[in-house]
């Protein structure tokens, strides 16, 4: 067990506090990263479709 | 490696813990380890492809990863932690979409507020509308009667509650127009104390909506309220 796959463990994996944290906070960028990328993916899929989009057309802001 | 070990070592342990009873055991029980020992030796060669005499131990390296120990646990232990991480996601997001499906929608509290235009209320007039249900109280209050509010000896009321606790702004009162005795709507610029008075049991409200004289227990509830700008109130 040598080189980085030993340091991962060492660092990582061998506390288990450490371990349950770390799947933590990986749950965690996850939840985020999942949220922004199929909030990204439907406003393109449905590009030109939604209220955000055509808004200027129906509405002028009175400013 | 630490189960191969035990499995050749099995075999061996046995048999060195027969010989060892030996010594001591009856000839009965010598000619059974003897025969044990027998098909011991038998079952050894049986299972190997070569025929060798004894002691060869089978070779696992077909099986055996050709990986490092270190990265086939690191991964396993990823796999783990993976699942572990899309679990925890999951479960957090069921909950969430549960209790935020509980919470009042934005058309519901949309009809939960009601706006004000506070110019339409002339200085000493009250105003009574509808709010979730419940009447409520607008006041646009003189100077005379904010003095009057603010000179009331705190300790001596009921309910203590200083005018300025029950107000945003001095000059507008904003009350939930409930008796806090029975829930009678009171009635305004009426009862000893120029405020309100319930005809119910004859409860008597202060230019602050604070109970004087009368069966209720508390003051005049005041409701969640907010100025946006000068002109308008938005009740909820």
């Amino acid at each position: 067990m040598a080189g980085w796959t030993g340091s991962i463990y060492n660092s990582i994996i061998r506390r288990n506090a450490v371990f349950v944290g770390v799947i933590f906070g990986a749950a965690f960028g996850f939840e985020i990263a999942f949220d922004v990328y199929s909030q990204r993916f439907w406003d393109w899929k449905n590009q030109g479709r939604q209220w955000k989009d055509i808004r200027h057309k129906y509405v002028t802001d009175e400013e | 490696m630490a189960a191969l070990r035990t499995i050749s070592s099995l075999p061996a342990t046995a048999s060195r813990s027969l010989l060892r009873s030996q010594s001591t055991a009856t000839p009965l029980a010598r000619s059974a380890a003897a025969a044990c020992l027998q098909v011991q030796q038998r079952r050894d060669d049986s299972s190997l492809a070569s025929s060798k005499p004894t002691t060869a131990i089978p070779s696992w390296g077909y099986y055996k990863s050709k990986k490092t120990e270190g990265s086939n646990k690191v991964f396993g232990y990823f796999m783990v932690g993976s699942m572990g991480a899309l679990s925890a996601a999951a479960a957090k997001a069921t909950v969430q979409d549960f209790l935020v499906n509980m919470s009042a929608s934005a058309d519901v509290l949309a009809m939960a507020k009601v706006e004000v235009a506070l110019s339409s209320i002339p200085e000493g007039k009250n105003v009574i509308i509808k709010w979730r249900g419940k009447p409520v109280f607008i006041r646009h209050r003189t100077s005379d009667e904010i003095d009057e509010a603010n000179n009331v000896t705190i300790s001596s009321l009921r309910d203590p509650q200083a005018d300025e606790d029950r107000v945003k702004k001095p000059e507008w009162l904003v009350m939930v127009g409930v008796c806090t005795h029975l829930g009678c709507v009171p009635i305004g610029e009426a009862g000893d104390y120029g405020g309100w008075f319930c005809p119910c049991h004859g409860s008597h409200y202060d230019i602050s909506g604070r109970i004087r004289k009368g069966p209720a227990p508390l003051n005049l509830e005041i409701p969640e309220y907010d100025f946006p700008t000068d002109d308008t109130l938005i009740i909820g």
